[in-house]
């Protein structure tokens, strides 16, 4: 074999060893990027819940004066919060999230009820307020949802599984609405 | 040929193969962010590395005439070449270019955000290409904006130049594609919003240096960086692979 010819070889050789490295390298810090993904994700969800969770004290505040006969609703809201606040675990804050998603479903819709309650100025701002983070708490947890998503497929992927097993990669858990929560609020007139 | 100038384009040969291959690899690298990196909705959007998709909105009525088709955009970019023959052929050269942009806001079902496009990658498809030639006029927008440059569309003989008009441009009610970093939105107090995501802008990030726009959406792109890391790959290899062998060849090593 002359020469040339080995050299091609080893060029051959160095290209498929340079592409397998930066292959490599780029799964790893693939696998790296998904995983920080769900990480600050789930933040983004926490920073909303928190706000969500401030202002649940005004609202029992502004409609407890009202609502005098949906006083167990407003004792379900509050514990819903008080069980937030204990909340360790992303499963526990998820429970709790939907607790306080169906109390305030219940209070939106029972307030249609009271005439003068839907014309305070303050309730009014606040249910806005309220919606609108609920809202965008819908939209986060969507995107949470799709972050995980990616990870968990990515990590059960050839040849991505091979990296993702050397690194311990472990499924993520989806952020699960509780079945009562896609039931529509029953109101009783 | 020379053992001398075989070894030189074959030098060249090989740099275009490692360009080409590095090439690849970068699109590798940016499909699969592409793929990481789910799509916000626009209200949720966080401060960080973000992708959105939605419909261009003028931003307080800013809003660019693109130089040669005179629409209304928030992007341009164009380019004149002339073609010029030579005893070994012809080639187009350049001679004139620009771009232009202004912030705008993209908008989805729902809301819509500030983007500041400087600094971005942009590719969109070409929106106008005509070519002139001594039988062929440019339209008169294009014969005006020439005049304005300082441009001769005809030669001294007074006949029409050869030239090669292409323009690129965003337009309102346009679909984008963005990846980029979300940031303070320096045009509003804080504090003055209702909504978070007015107080947020898409921009050119510090730490993140990726900012792309495209009018494809998420698939096709994906699509299109598949073929690019095979081109580039593929492409690439055999440069470095000929280079080589011209090389080997030149130093009489086969």
């Amino acid at each position: 074999m002359g020469l040339g010819l080995e050299i091609i070889i080893v060029v051959g050789m160095l290209i498929v060893l340079v592409a397998l490295i930066g292959y490599i390298v780029s799964i790893y810090n693939g696998l790296i990027r998904l995983k920080h993904n769900i990480k600050k994700s789930w933040a983004n969800i926490e920073v909303l819940l928190k706000q969500r969770s401030d202002e649940l004290p005004k609202l029992i505040n502004s409609v407890k004066g009202y609502m005098k006969h949906e006083r167990s609703t407003l004792a379900q809201l509050t514990k819903a919060r008080t069980d937030f606040l204990k909340a360790k675990t992303m499963k526990q804050k998820a429970e709790a999230d939907s607790m306080i998603t169906n109390a305030l479903k219940t209070i939106f819709a029972v307030a249609e009820n009271y005439p003068r309650l839907r014309a305070n100025e303050n309730f009014i701002q606040l249910q806005q307020r309220i919606s609108g983070l609920e809202n965008e708490l819908a939209d986060r947890r969507e995107f949470y949802n799709d972050s995980v998503n990616t990870y968990n497929i990515r990590i059960h992927s050839f040849p991505d599984m091979i990296i993702a097993r050397m690194m311990k990669c472990k499924d993520e858990e989806l952020f699960k609405v509780v079945e009562s929560d896609k039931k529509d609020v029953e109101v009783k007139f | 040929m020379s053992d001398l100038r075989r070894i030189f384009y074959s030098f060249v040969l090989l740099v275009m193969g490692i360009f080409f291959f590095i090439s690849g690899y970068k699109s590798f690298r940016r499909k699969r962010l592409i793929e990481d990196t789910p799509t916000s909705k626009i209200r949720a959007i966080a401060m960080g590395l973000v992708e959105i998709y939605g419909v261009v909105v003028p931003y307080k009525g800013k809003i660019l005439k693109s130089p040669l088709t005179n629409k209304d955009c928030v992007y341009y970019f164009f380019i004149i070449e002339e073609y010029r023959s030579s005893e070994k052929g012809g080639r187009w050269v350049t001679i004139k270019t620009g771009a232009k942009r202004v912030p705008f806001f993209l908008q989805d079902d729902t809301g819509k955000v500030l983007v500041d496009p400087e600094g971005a990658q942009v590719e969109v498809n070409r929106d106008y290409e005509f070519y002139s030639s001594t039988t062929k006029t440019p339209p008169q927008s294009i014969i005006q904006f020439m005049e304005s440059s300082g441009i001769r569309y005809k030669s001294f003989l007074g006949l029409n130049r050869s030239l090669r008009f292409r323009e690129y441009f965003i337009a309102p009610k346009d679909k984008l594609y963005i990846l980029g970093t979300a940031g303070d939105n320096p045009y509003v107090e804080d504090g003055s919003v209702s909504q978070g995501y007015e107080d947020v802008m898409i921009q050119k990030g510090k730490k993140n240096s990726i900012y792309y726009i495209s009018d494809k959406p998420e698939k096709d792109l994906i699509k299109n960086y598949k073929w690019r890391i095979v081109g580039g790959f593929v492409g690439g290899v055999l440069l470095i692979l000929v280079g080589t062998s011209g090389i080997l060849l030149g130093f009489n090593l086969f």
